[in-house]
């Protein structure tokens, strides 16, 4: 019997992702040629065999719905268990504090009820990394603490906002803050014993409006919160610029080896595209590329999605193009993201710098 | 009973001896072919692009790859609630087991299972051909014409008909004579081993074929010939489209590089044309740094960190530092080691070149493998 169930949140806002979130949820951002943020919370939870996970979505899922549908490809199209889609409350739409909005979970307690599950694995679905829950499980399990934290140790001179925790030298959590930089960061996934959490719905159900985090840190005097240390490489995904800067990441060999480790395998939406062929005269230099494009101009130092069109002469540098965009012969783009869909005309320039790339809205022809 | 219009009968058992390395291992179906498919796809995706979905794949030689490749049908949108893929190898019964004689005795073994769909027409195929076809536009030939058997033939030239399967017909398409790679061709009509049948004759062909002790129980040699002995009615369909039996390492080869051509026949980039496979696991592929990659066709996976030029590389295929890789196909997770020449050459799936090896030759194809190599 698995005794571990898993909840993924979407219902939140990630500030400084304009325009890529006019249209979609920050957890359906494409990302690395291929994915979907949300696509590594998923699958780290079905690597490290859950194999039933709730999914609560914003009020605007079409996208995220379009790319998971049944589930089918995470293996969670199941008779028993699977994926559950759980609906958000409609004050995601402000929640830009946090991942947890309290009021997600109270709105869906018969979910975390079910079964005979004792644990609820939580992440964000916007937690980008390839992690193995099973340690974390297993600690979890033996600790005898009712909640862990998942936490990063930051580098010197680290400095973003998010909740940070003090620990105590057994690892027990002694300080839960809002914080614009500190050592040791919570990076938005938990693991919590069922009867906490429905007990902590109980005596604050009053609190809804509150993030579940915040929640904990208010509770922390009487709780035991054991924590758990995530060594592992986390694609930041705080905004455009985060964004941009952990795209080109997955130019390192590194990074590539540990998020796409085969033994873990990310999983994603199928889209049968053919081959990427590469037509006589093009030049493709430190690229990430995906199948169904057809480059015929230059690329370098980009991150290319499936179906992109790079005419004859057209130059793309340091740039995101997402799927199926066309850059038109003789364009020219440097630290571009190009949202799906984009045209770029003959002959045009279009220039970001790697500290502000220019973004190029869904659907766009310039 | 629901009963199914339509079943078609993918044959996939044969070795496909004359790909030799690339076969040792796996049916001739489960070959790599264009990068991310194998030859199965094709036949498989015409038949989720025609609306057939109920497919009996008969295996029996190395079914292994085969087996796991297809899994539920999912990949084709198989996994029908009613009908879908099912995979069809030889059996035992009660008066003990034996294998698949010959493409006819194949479907007869597998009589009980078209029974229970109880279908009008079967649709015979094979696992190892090149081609897009919608195979319904033969099946209302099939029923315009009040055929018994349709078979699907192709205009080849004169000169190679004595390679193939040759009907003769009327002006109405009525096939008067069929002849096995004759000497001297009286038409140029080639069949292509694609056949609908109406079940209730074939069925009926099927058990006299099996009664008879000197039959090779092969359509093409017995089948084909009994009904026209019968004077049943048999039309055959021309297709005009792109066709190839990949057979030969020769074929195999000119066939996956024709792909490359930009005014190619066979066009796997054209959006109309949706072929379907189950070799999607991977991420985005990458070239690095120092890479190069001239006309060429690459799928997700690979890693470029030497020169690519003119070649096809399948899903996984990693080219280190400093090789180079010229006119080959690189199949599935293969591997070039660095500072390798690489030159027409079909590496075999999971196999690797060692680091500053030279394999290959510009005048005849090499085929590596494992543990053998062979020239062609």
């Amino acid at each position: 019997m698995n005794r571990t169930i898993g909840l993924v949140t979407t219902n939140y806002t990630i500030p400084n992702y304009a325009p890529l979130t006019d249209e979609r949820p920050s957890a359906a951002i494409p990302f690395g040629g291929r994915y979907r943020l949300l696509d590594f919370a998923l699958s780290n939870m079905v690597n490290s065999r859950i194999q039933t996970v709730g999914l609560i979505t914003p009020h605007y899922y079409r996208s995220i719905m379009d790319h998971i549908g049944a589930g089918k490809e995470w293996g969670l199209d199941k008779k028993s268990g699977g994926l559950y889609i759980l609906p958000g409350a409609v004050f995601g739409f402000r929640e830009s504090d946090g991942r947890f909005l309290f009021r997600d979970m109270l709105h869906n307690l018969s979910y975390l009820e079910q079964g005979d599950a004792d644990y609820i694995l939580v992440s964000s679905g916007t937690l980008v990394c390839n992690i193995d829950y099973q340690p974390l499980i297993n600690q979890h399990e033996l600790s005898g603490d009712p909640v862990t934290l998942v936490y990063q140790k930051a580098s010197p001179g680290h400095a973003r906002p998010g909740h940070y925790i003090t620990l105590d030298e057994t690892g027990r959590v002694t300080g839960i803050e809002r914080a614009s930089g500190g050592e040791f960061q919570f990076i938005n996934s938990f693991i919590i014993n069922k009867t906490l959490l429905l007990r902590l719905a109980k005596d604050f159900d009053a609190l809804g409006y509150l993030n579940f985090i915040d929640l904990l840190a208010q509770a922390l005097p009487n709780l035991r919160v054991g924590s758990w240390r995530f060594d592992g490489y986390i694609a930041q995904m705080d905004g455009v610029q985060e964004y941009f800067r952990s795209s080109m990441d997955l130019l390192r060999r590194d990074v590539r080896r540990e998020l796409f480790n085969p033994d873990r395998q990310i999983l994603t939406k199928i889209h049968d595209t053919p081959p990427a062929l590469y037509a006589p005269g093009s030049e493709v230099r430190n690229s990430l590329m995906t199948a169904g494009s057809i480059v015929e101009g230059t690329v370098e130092n980009s991150v290319v999605f499936r179906s992109v069109r790079v005419e004859k002469g057209a130059v793309v540098k340091n740039c995101v193009l997402m799927e199926k965009c066309v850059i038109k012969a003789g364009a020219y783009l440097e630290n571009v993201i190009c949202d799906k869909f984009v045209t770029v005309s003959e002959n045009k320039h279009i220039r970001g710098t790697p500290d502000l790339p220019c973004v190029l809205p869904k659907g766009g022809v310039i | 009973m629901r009963k199914k219009e339509c079943v078609a009968m993918l044959l996939a058992g044969g070795q496909g001896s004359r790909l030799g390395v690339l076969t040792e291992k796996i049916a001739k179906p489960a070959v790599s072919f264009g990068g991310k498919y194998r030859m199965i796809d094709f036949s498989l995706s015409n038949c989720v692009n025609s609306g057939i979905d109920t497919v009996g794949v008969l295996v029996q030689y190395k079914p292994s790859l085969l087996n796991r490749y297809l899994g539920t049908g999912a990949a084709w949108d198989l996994d029908a609630a009613y009908g879908g893929v099912h995979i069809l190898p030889p059996y035992a019964t009660q008066t003990g087991g034996e294998w698949y004689e010959g493409t006819a005795d194949a479907i007869y073994h597998n009589i009980d299972f078209i029974d229970e769909y109880d279908p009008d027409y079967v649709l015979i195929l094979s696992g190892d051909h090149l081609y897009q076809m919608d195979y319904n536009l033969m099946l209302d030939f099939h029923k315009l014409m009040g055929a018994d058997l349709t078979v699907a033939v192709k205009t080849v030239p004169w000169e190679e008909a004595s390679r193939f399967g040759i009907m003769s017909v009327d002006d109405e398409m009525r096939i008067k004579r069929f002849s096995e790679k004759p000497k001297y061709p009286d038409s140029n009509l080639a069949s292509m081993g694609i056949y609908i049948f109406s079940w209730k004759v074939l069925r009926a062909a099927l058990l006299a074929d099996h009664a008879d002790p000197a039959s090779e129980h092969d359509y093409g040699k017995n089948i084909i010939p009994a009904l026209l002995g019968q004077g049943k009615n048999l039309f055959a369909y021309v297709f005009s489209g792109y066709w190839k039996d990949v057979g030969t390492i020769p074929s195999y080869y000119s066939t996956q590089m024709e792909l490359l051509d930009p005014d190619a026949e066979f066009k796997v980039h054209d959006t109309r044309m949706h072929i379907l496979s189950n070799l999607n696991g991977h991420p985005a592929h990458f070239v690095g740094e120092e890479g190069k990659v001239i006309h060429s066709m690459l799928c997700n996976g690979c890693e470029i960190y030497g020169t690519v030029e003119n070649s096809i590389l399948s899903p996984g295929v990693i080219v280190e530092e400093g090789a180079v890789v010229k006119d080959s196909i690189l199949l599935p997770e293969s591997r070039v080691g660095a500072g390798a020449v690489v030159l027409r050459t079909i590496l075999n799936e999971r196999s690797s070149i060692e680091p500053h090896a030279a394999v290959g030759s510009d005048d005849k194809i090499t085929v590596v493998g494992d543990n053998s190599t062979m020239e062609v």
